[in-house]
């Protein structure tokens, strides 16, 4: 058990100092702005969306009743990941003007379709939970 | 809790910091986090694994030979790798959300636990980074947005050795802690249990799959496009799937500065062998024996759409200029800038009667976005290596 835990760890270590080396291989150059990405990707995971989400939580919860709340985590972790993995087609950030085929979809209608799917689901097992409740 | 009693000012905002018992949700902790943590490492592992091929795959000397069939090989490697990419986001999420009351865990007296502590975090910091750094520039890059000023491949590989090292350090260090919250059931008693008022508020098995249904949402979501009778599915896919001749372009003929030399009547190919130089024109080359290939184009970004392509086979240019067997190619475009503008086949490649330097798609010339008036297309390669608007061959020794 314990020499297989410390196997591993170091093997984690030996792929790390790889990685290491090859992120310092990328160059005086780049090397800040890969920097300025990895530190501000956690900055903005710790200091904003996490936060954001514990606030939501307390205001779930001195606002609703019970019955609401498991409906409501379903749809801020349904929606929640899905809305920022949309945020690149949302944005059409990388669309160029001379290739049609390149984020050519009405992503705004899909996006507000899905969302609303699971709103309307929300609602329905929210609804069905408060009878459960009352019953 | 604190081990080590702070005075004046660095008390009051110590005060005002919040503690690890401040967050009362039972949903959190190590029963959460063990759960999620697996499927979050499969996830990972599938994007490391598969990203390794795909990047030997663009090497211009793999290591080792990479296989040539299937021809969707690479369709479904690359495929894998963006949809275990997307399905790590909503596991990474709550994931981190499981776990974030331990950010806020003190710092012990100074000396040996410490350091370890400080290790620890250092490891945990750079995972997270890594991690998330990964799932943003690699959900950017499908979607071709590119706000940093590094080169995305480069610093996507690296990080990606950086992300995966951190991951197994972090399962050495955490695995009694893994073991024990795996054994223990997901939920106490009561909270499972229909009829009590306790079914009411969420349980972590609520959580758990609300967690996968999400993975599943957002791979349908922006994959599912590849899939046939889902594409309608796919709200969110960078692609339709839609493009001239049926295929997608990546890179248009305006975007890679060559529009307005596609139609040259002085437009030869040169074919540059051990033996001879030869220049043909496009008449010489549909003079040729042609061969017609069912063969996909996959993109990095995850997508990909099959044509049927036909044109003549490389290895018969390359004995037209004394190629031996076990001899490279060279595919040069007319593009005078870009990274892709030259693309190495590796011998194995060259010797599939596959591998075309394709004339028509679909039975048409090629449109000036696919390559007009030839381009390469082999089986199970990634599409950037599908060299377009070729104007030169060179045999070389592998």
């Amino acid at each position: 058990m314990r020499p297989a835990r410390l196997g591993l760890g170091l093997l984690g270590l030996a792929a790390t100092a790889y990685g290491f080396l090859l992120v310092v291989g990328l160059g005086p150059g780049q090397l800040g702005s890969v920097v300025v990405w990895v530190v501000g990707g956690v900055l903005v995971h710790d200091a904003v969306l996490a936060p954001l989400v514990v606030v939501l939580g307390v205001l779930a919860v001195l606002s609703t009743r019970r019955w609401w709340r498991t409906p409501l985590v379903w749809a801020l972790v349904v929606l929640g990941p899905l809305t920022l993995v949309a945020v690149p087609v949302l944005g059409r950030f990388g669309a160029k003007a001379d290739n049609p085929t390149l984020l050519d979809r009405p992503y705004w209608a899909g996006y507000v379709v899905v969302a609303t799917v699971v709103l309307v689901l929300t609602v329905a097992a929210a609804l069905r939970r408060r009878r459960f409740a009352v019953g | 809790m604190s081990g080590r009693t702070l005075t004046g000012v660095a008390a009051r905002i110590e005060a005002r910091i919040p503690h690890t018992e401040s967050f009362t949700s039972e949903l959190r902790g190590p029963r959460t986090a063990a759960r999620i943590g697996v499927w979050l490492g499969v996830a990972l592992s599938v994007a490391f694994v598969t990203g390794l091929y795909s990047h030997a795959s663009q090497l211009a000397t793999p290591l080792v030979a990479l296989p040539t069939a299937p021809s969707r090989l690479y369709q479904v490697t690359q495929g894998l790798h963006v949809a275990a990419g997307t399905a790590a986001v909503p596991l990474l999420l709550v994931k981190l959300w499981s776990v974030f009351p331990r950010l806020f865990v003190r710092p012990p007296r100074p000396g040996r636990e410490l350091a370890l502590h400080l290790l620890e975090r250092v490891s945990i910091a750079l995972l997270v980074g890594a991690a998330i750094f990964q799932l943003m520039t690699g959900l950017a890059n499908s979607a071709q947005w590119y706000p940093w000023s590094f080169g995305f491949v480069g610093a996507h590989y690296a990080l990606a050795w950086v992300a995966a090292g951190s991951l197994v350090v972090h399962i050495a260090v955490k695995l009694p802690i893994i073991r024990r919250a795996l054994s223990e059931p997901v939920d106490d008693g009561a909270a499972g249990s229909p009829g009590s008022t306790g079914s009411l508020a969420p349980t972590r098995r609520a959580l758990l799959r609300a967690t996968w249904l999400s993975a599943a949402v957002a791979v349908v979501a922006t994959t599912a496009a590849e899939v046939p009778g889902l594409r309608r599915v796919a709200v969110l896919a960078v692609r339709s799937g839609e493009g001239p001749q049926g295929i997608p372009v990546n890179r248009s003929a305006v975007g890679a500065g060559v529009a307005d030399r596609l139609d040259d009547p002085a437009w030869r190919l040169r074919v540059i062998g051990p033996a001879r130089t030869l220049e043909l024109s496009l008449d010489d080359l549909r003079a040729m024996d042609q061969r017609t290939a069912v063969l996909p184009i996959a993109c990095v970004e995850g997508w990909s759409a099959s044509g049927q392509w036909s044109g003549v086979p490389v290895r018969d240019l390359a004995a037209l200029v004394g190629a031996g067997s076990g001899e490279a190619v060279v595919v040069r475009s007319m593009q005078s800038r870009g990274a892709w503008r030259e693309s190495q086949l590796p011998a194995n490649f060259v010797e599939h009667p596959d591998s075309l330097l394709a004339l028509t798609l679909a039975g048409r010339p090629l449109d000036p976005d696919h390559g007009y008036p030839c381009r390469l297309i082999a089986p199970a390669r990634p599409g950037v290596l599908q060299t377009k608007w070729v104007h030169e061959l060179e045999v070389v020794p592998a």
